[in-house]
Formats: C-alpha cells, sequence, structure tokens
C-alpha cells in the first residue's frame, strides 16, 4: 500500500488484500482510516525508484524486442509497449510470444495484464481494461474489441473522463458514433487523437529507450558536406565534444563509430579501433582521416552528408593526463602506428608468438600485436638484450620438452632449443633423387627445388616425436646439413630408418 | 619566403608563439652533443667496411637496398638483413617493424636466436602488395616510433617509391633520429633506384665451432653500389653473441680452412 498527498495523503496503489476490503486508490488516507477500523500498513510512494524498476524491466524486455518503450504519464506509468512487429516470429509467433512474456513475469512475481493489438493505444486499452490479463487480437480486428471498453481506456484525463460519464458516454463505442465536431468542440482535439490512435486511423510512434550514457555527440548541416577534410575538421570537433565527458568519468574512447548520413537516406559506418585508450581529437581526426584515405571513392559522398555522428562504443580506464604543451600532439609510440596501419591499410600489426609444441611447425605462429604484449616484451628486452641461443649442447630429443603445460596464451621463447632454420616452410618439401652413404644415415645429395644439391656436412640427428594427442604420426629426424655452394638446409626422414622401406626426406626449412 | 635571411634571423627564442619558442629551446638544448643527434649512421664494426661508407657506416634514413646474389640465397639475404637489425637495436630501444608483401618468406620465431635476435622486438605485417609495403614504411617513417624498418618487396624497388621513401625519412619529427631503412628485393628485380646502398648477398660455408659442427652463419657480401662511397666485396661472419658482423681471419674462401684457424 502506498499513499502520497496532493491536499491530504491519498491512496495510491493497494495489494489485493487492501482491495478485497473496498478501499480504492484516489481515497484520501484520514477518510480511509475512519472508514477502516483496520490497522494499515501505509508506505509513502516513491515514484524515481518506480520509474526506475520500470525502465529496468524495459531494458529486460528489450530481449523481445528491440523497441520497448516505457509508460508515460498519460498511462499511469506503470507497463510498457513492445513493438514486436518483425520480431514474433524469433519466439515461434504472438501466442507464444505473449506466453512466453507472461511466464517469466510470473515467475519474478509480477502481476501483469499483457495485451497484443495493431496500435499501441489498442494494445494499452485492452490490457487494462481488457477481459482477460491475456488478450491476442488478431490484426483488423482491435476496432470491435474496444467499443466494448469503458471511455477510461482512451488514456484520457480524468476531468474528460467524467464530461463524457455525464453525458452518459461510457463505451468507446458510443464516442465512436457520435459526430466528431461537436466532441472535438467540446472536449478538446486530444480526445479524438487518443479514439483515433486506439483504432489505429492515425499513427502513433513510440519513442524506444536511448542507450543510456553514452559519449554520443552529432552534428547537423544545413549545407550538406562532401570533402574528406569537412568530415575529418567535423570528426574533430565532435571528439573535443565527447572529451570532456570522456575525462569527466576518467575513461578514453578504445572504440569509435563515426556514422555519416547521407542526404539520400543513405548512412556510412566507419568504425574505427584504438589500440590504447584515446580522448584526444587530434588523434582521432587523424584516424578519420587515414581511413577516409583508404576508403577512397568507396566512401561516395554523393549530394553530401548531412548529419554526421561520432559514438564512443568501447571505453577503457585512463587517467587524467596533460594533452598539450607547446608541440603539436603528435601520435607517439608504436601504437599510434598501429593503429594508423590498421586504418590505412586495413592490416593489423602482428608479433611472433611461441607456442608450447615441439612440432616446429606448430611451435610459432603469429598473433595480433598488442600494447600488453609490447609492454612485456620491452621489459624482457631491458633485462635480457637477447637470448643467446646456447651452442655445444647434445642435440636431445625434444619430445621430452613436453613437460611444460600447454597453453593457448603467448609463452615464452625456451632457451635451449637446438639450433633452428630462419625460415621454416609451412610443410616439408619432397628432397627428390636421395643418395646415401649409410642406409640409416644423411644423405649425400639430393635434389630439391631444381637443383642439384651436394652435402659436404650434416649434423644430426635430432629426433622429434609426433604429438600423439593430436594426430598419430611418424617420429622425424631432423638434421642440419650443409650444400657445398654454402647453403644450410634442414632436412628430415619421416618415420625411423627401415630396412625394406625406402626413407622419405623432406626439406623443412633454411638456415641463414 | 623562407629564403628571406631577415625573416631567419628574426626567429630567436624571446619571440614568436609559444610552440615556435619551445621548439626554439628544444633545438637549441638538442643540437651540442644531445643523445638524439649524436649518431646519423650505423657503424657495421669493421673498418674495412665502414671506410667503404660515407659517414663510416649505413646511413640512417635513406633506404638500403638488399638482394639475393640468386634465387636460391634468398634466405641468406633474410638473415644479413636481421643481422643489421639486431645490430641496430642493439644500440636503440624500441621494434623492428618487418613489412612484407604476399608469398615473401617470414622469419620463423625460434630461428632468430641464431642471429641473436629477440623476437618480441620484431613487429610484422603481412601487406598485399609491394605498394602497400611502401605506404607502410612511409608511415612508420613518418611516425618516427621505430628504429629499424624492413621492407621485404616480390618485386624490386622502383624509383618514385624510393624517393618517396627518402622524403619522408627527411621529413619526420625533428629531434628524432631517423630508423635504420633496409630494403630486401628478390634477385632478378633489379631497378634503378634512389637507395643509399645496393648490396647483393650470397650464401657461404658457415664457421665451424672446435667440435666441427656448424657456428656462425657466414656470407658473401658485395656492395654493389653506394652513392658517395666505394664498392667493395667481403666475406662476413655475423656474431650473434657479440651482435656484429667480422670478416674471418684469413680472409679464406675454404671453410675447412676458416674452420681451423678458429679453432
Amino acid at each position: 500500500m502506498a499513499a502520497e498527498g496532493p491536499g491530504g495523503l491519498r491512496l495510491l496503489a493497494l495489494d489485493p488484500e487492501a482491495r478485497a476490503l473496498g478501499l480504492r486508490p484516489g481515497e484520501p488516507l484520514g477518510r480511509v482510516r475512519a472508514r477502516i477500523g483496520v490497522p494499515l500498513q501505509v508506505y509513502p510512494a516513491d515514484p524515481d525508484s518506480d520509474r526506475a524498476a520500470l525502465l529496468r524491466l524495459c531494458r529486460w524486455a528489450e530481449g523481445y524486442a528491440p523497441v520497448v518503450a516505457p509508460f508515460g504519464a498519460a498511462e499511469a506509468a506503470d507497463g510498457f509497449y513492445i513493438d514486436v512487429a518483425g520480431a514474433s516470429h524469433l519466439r515461434g509467433g504472438e501466442g507464444p510470444l505473449v506466453d512466453d512474456l507472461a511466464g517469466r513475469l510470473a515467475r519474478s512475481n509480477i502481476p501483469a495484464r499483457i495485451a497484443l493489438a495493431d496500435t499501441p493505444g489498442g494494445a494499452f486499452a485492452l490490457a487494462c481494461y481488457g477481459a482477460s490479463d491475456r488478450v491476442i487480437v488478431p490484426p483488423g480486428g482491435a476496432e470491435p474489441a474496444l467499443r466494448a471498453l469503458p471511455v477510461e481506456a482512451l488514456r484520457l484525463d480524468p476531468g474528460t473522463v467524467s464530461g463524457l460519464r455525464r453525458l452518459g458516454l461510457r463505451r468507446v463505442g458510443e464516442v465512436d458514433a457520435l459526430a466528431r465536431g461537436p466532441l472535438a468542440r467540446r472536449f478538446g482535439e486530444a480526445l479524438l487523437l487518443r479514439l483515433d490512435q486506439a483504432m489505429g486511423r492515425r499513427p502513433e510512434p513510440l519513442a524506444p529507450l536511448t542507450e543510456e550514457a553514452a559519449y554520443r555527440a552529432a552534428r547537423g548541416f544545413l549545407d550538406p558536406i562532401g570533402r574528406q577534410s569537412d568530415i575529418v575538421v567535423t570528426a574533430r570537433l565532435l571528439m573535443a565534444e565527447i572529451a570532456p565527458r570522456l575525462e569527466r568519468d576518467g575513461v578514453g574512447a578504445c572504440a569509435l563509430r563515426l556514422v555519416l548520413h547521407r542526404v539520400d537516406g543513405v548512412m556510412r559506418v566507419l568504425d574505427l579501433g584504438l589500440s590504447r585508450p584515446e580522448r584526444c581529437p587530434e588523434r582521432v581526426a587523424a584516424l578519420v582521416s587515414l581511413r577516409l584515405d583508404r576508403l577512397g571513392a568507396g566512401l561516395d559522398a554523393g549530394f553530401g552528408f548531412e548529419t554526421v555522428t561520432l559514438t564512443v562504443t568501447v571505453t577503457g580506464a585512463l587517467s587524467a593526463r596533460q594533452t598539450e604543451l607547446g608541440a603539436a600532439p603528435q601520435g607517439d609510440g608504436i601504437d599510434a602506428l598501429a593503429d594508423a596501419l590498421t586504418q590505412r591499410l586495413g592490416r593489423p600489426l602482428l608479433r611472433l608468438g611461441a607456442r608450447a609444441s615441439h612440432i616446429p611447425e606448430r611451435a610459432a605462429h603469429t598473433l595480433p600485436w598488442t600494447l600488453q604484449g609490447s609492454d612485456s616484451a620491452s621489459r624482457r628486452s631491458r633485462q635480457a638484450p637477447s637470448p643467446v641461443r646456447e651452442r655445444g649442447a647434445v642435440p636431445r630429443s625434444a619430445s621430452c620438452e613436453a613437460d611444460t603445460p600447454w597453453t593457448s596464451a603467448p609463452s615464452s621463447w625456451p632457451d635451449h632449443l637446438p639450433p633452428r632454420p630462419l625460415v621454416l616452410f609451412p610443410r616439408g618439401e619432397a628432397a627428390l633423387d636421395v643418395l646415401s652413404t649409410v642406409p640409416e644415415g644423411p644423405p649425400r645429395r639430393f635434389r630439391w627445388r631444381a637443383r642439384i644439391h651436394a652435402i659436404v656436412h650434416a649434423e644430426g640427428p635430432e629426433r622429434i616425436a609426433a604429438e600423439w594427442w593430436h594426430a598419430p604420426g611418424a617420429a622425424r629426424d631432423y638434421y642440419r646439413v650443409e650444400c657445398e655452394a654454402g647453403r644450410r638446409l634442414w632436412l628430415y626422414r619421416d618415420g625411423p630408418h627401415a630396412p625394406g622401406r625406402p626413407a622419405a626426406w623432406f626439406v623443412h626449412g633454411v638456415f641463414a | 619566403m623562407g629564403l628571406d635571411p631577415a625573416n631567419q634571423t628574426g626567429r630567436d627564442p624571446a619571440s614568436g608563439s609559444p610552440r615556435e619558442r619551445l621548439a626554439a629551446l628544444r633545438a637549441r638544448l638538442a643540437a651540442p652533443g644531445g643523445p638524439a643527434a649524436a649518431r646519423s649512421v650505423l657503424p657495421l664494426g669493421l673498418t674495412a667496411i665502414d671506410a667503404h661508407l660515407p659517414g663510416g657506416g649505413l646511413a640512417l634514413g635513406p633506404p638500403h637496398e638488399i638482394a639475393p646474389m640468386e634465387p636460391a640465397d634468398a634466405v641468406a639475404a633474410l638473415g644479413f638483413v636481421l643481422a643489421l637489425c639486431a645490430a641496430q637495436l642493439v644500440l636503440t630501444q624500441g621494434a623492428a617493424l618487418i613489412a612484407a608483401a604476399p608469398n615473401q618468406p617470414l622469419p620463423h620465431g625460434h630461428g632468430l636466436a641464431g642471429l641473436g635476435l629477440d623476437p618480441a622486438r620484431l613487429l610484422l605485417l603481412e601487406a598485399g602488395s609491394d605498394a602497400e609495403v611502401f605506404r607502410a614504411l612511409e608511415a612508420a617513417l613518418h611516425a618516427r616510433a621505430l628504429p629499424v624498418l624492413v621492407g621485404l618487396l616480390a618485386d624490386g624497388l622502383p624509383l618514385k617509391p624510393g624517393r618517396r621513401l627518402q622524403l619522408a625519412a627527411e621529413a619526420g619529427a625533428e629531434g628524432a633520429a631517423p630508423p635504420l631503412l633496409l630494403i630486401l628485393r628478390s634477385a632478378e628485380a633489379g631497378l634503378p633506384n634512389g637507395a643509399a646502398t645496393r648490396w647483393r648477398i650470397a650464401s657461404a660455408p658457415a664457421a665451424r665451432d672446435r667440435f666441427g659442427t656448424l657456428d656462425n652463419p657466414r656470407w658473401r657480401a658485395r656492395l654493389e653500389r653506394c652513392r658517395n662511397g666505394r664498392g667493395g666485396d667481403w666475406l662476413l661472419e655475423w656474431d650473434h653473441a657479440a651482435h656484429r658482423l667480422r670478416l674471418p681471419e684469413p680472409l679464406a674462401r675454404d671453410a675447412a680452412a676458416a674452420g681451423r684457424s678458429r679453432a
């Protein structure tokens, strides 16, 4: 039970027990206390919390359809509209959608009345004053259903309702049957508007919820703009508009969306990613410029853009710092370059990463470069200038190194690996016409890439077993060989030597 | 207008906008022996070669073109390029950018240890064409964020992009030293261009350690063309631990002899 005071405290909402006592909303509290002998529990009304709860419910209801509008003051602010047009099939039709909605609300202990009709006005009327708490009106069938409802269902102000009742007009149908001119003269345009909206004779756009706390700025132009420099300047101004808001909240933009609305209704959307949070307008403008460079004629300004909107879609923490002192705020460091390359070429900056695998082609890969990774990299490079390969170690089977836990995260580079080639082929290339002096030893000469290689020196073998947990395969025996011309290759024999089987040799890499 | 002497002398630190004054003060501070202005070349550490190069080393800024002697030496040439990268990275902070045209061999992360190069200090960019490589290098030259830039080209370096790179190297941010710019091209595509030096690299039998196993890589390097310098022919050995090139002690063509002399 709740109470609030216009001219003394009045009842505002009642629970079922109070309703059973014959109380009605709007009654002055003092009179109720006098009339009823039962002690009442009265709580003060809190419209702000009610509104917040309703908005929370609306957010939740956006799971059904994107357009959800809360009830306004005329609708007592105790419900919301969902525009299910085009979205009901996702729940298997209108019936299942309403059932699903009612079921979920009931599980949350929210008593609800749901109506589905052609117009928001019709749905409101049927939900509040309909026969049952779940009404689905087929398309075009709203009018007969509405005619039987009381005039309060039309979302009118109390004065109009009481005036209509004084004239003996109790049903919507009775009002609708009268001549419109005298009605408008007597009750004003609002009555006809509400009537037409309910009957679907006039459109009623819903005002959907807007994204909250969005960092966004827009600029409209009387004279559409089309030149690249104009767009860049506009982006800079918009970012300058957003920057104080970002600074106030201690965040920077990690991703931005620039939307260009063309005169003929076409929208161009440019998504910009940044490698670290940023709120400097000049840098954002520079990125926009690079992106437009890349788009070139693909932007197709047509007759020009009339509205430019800049929205910060992803934010990241960025502490306050001085943005400008004398020198132009140039992009500093690798992150600025990475952003510039991403915008200009559309290609990310990569870095090399090690993987905990002893299969050579799986042991290294490329990853997108991130600021995080480079931080650790620069830290490491300061501690140790470079990993120096340990030499003289006896080549050993690499399969015993598999005790490091497998992680998909970039692991550090192992220190004690036998020499690896500078260029590794994704898969071994077959060496043909192989001649060996010893059957199980390395080849003396072979043909590879249309050239005969005569081997003068060979080191090995280094046996690398297949990773049976990935795919079964034969172990490989790797040899480092140097041919007459001084080229150093990395050869392997697929599978161990077997007397009855011709050995298959492959070139897997080339040393520097 | 900029050539007017009166205009030039009028620009002293006490006048002009705050930005100009700050720039003038910076220039005054940086000029005598500041750390940034100290080095404009990468010395190779070999008097035999540095004497051939103007300034006593590879000039920072203008492009240096490196090509394999024949197609099969492509990896040796890549090794030479990465060795120069390592030599520069040892002297500076930061990372090297490798912008590669499609189908160019990229270095294997584990193989870089053999050249004494930390894989974490390499940035890669897989460009879609030679033109994109040039654009990426140009952007990086303007940004002045990286001490080494490497372009791996499918074809050669034509005259116009070479000139653009040269201009970008000159036009970068003031105060910062220009990066070392290395262009690796394929063996066949020799085009006239504005490269400061042009190298040809062939593989050579590696040095042997005292157990007779393969040790430091060696390359036959020919300095084909050098602006304001002389060409030359050397057998070079890369010491990955000391991060420097050296000449094998006897200028031997024979691998076995070289190995014996080291022992």
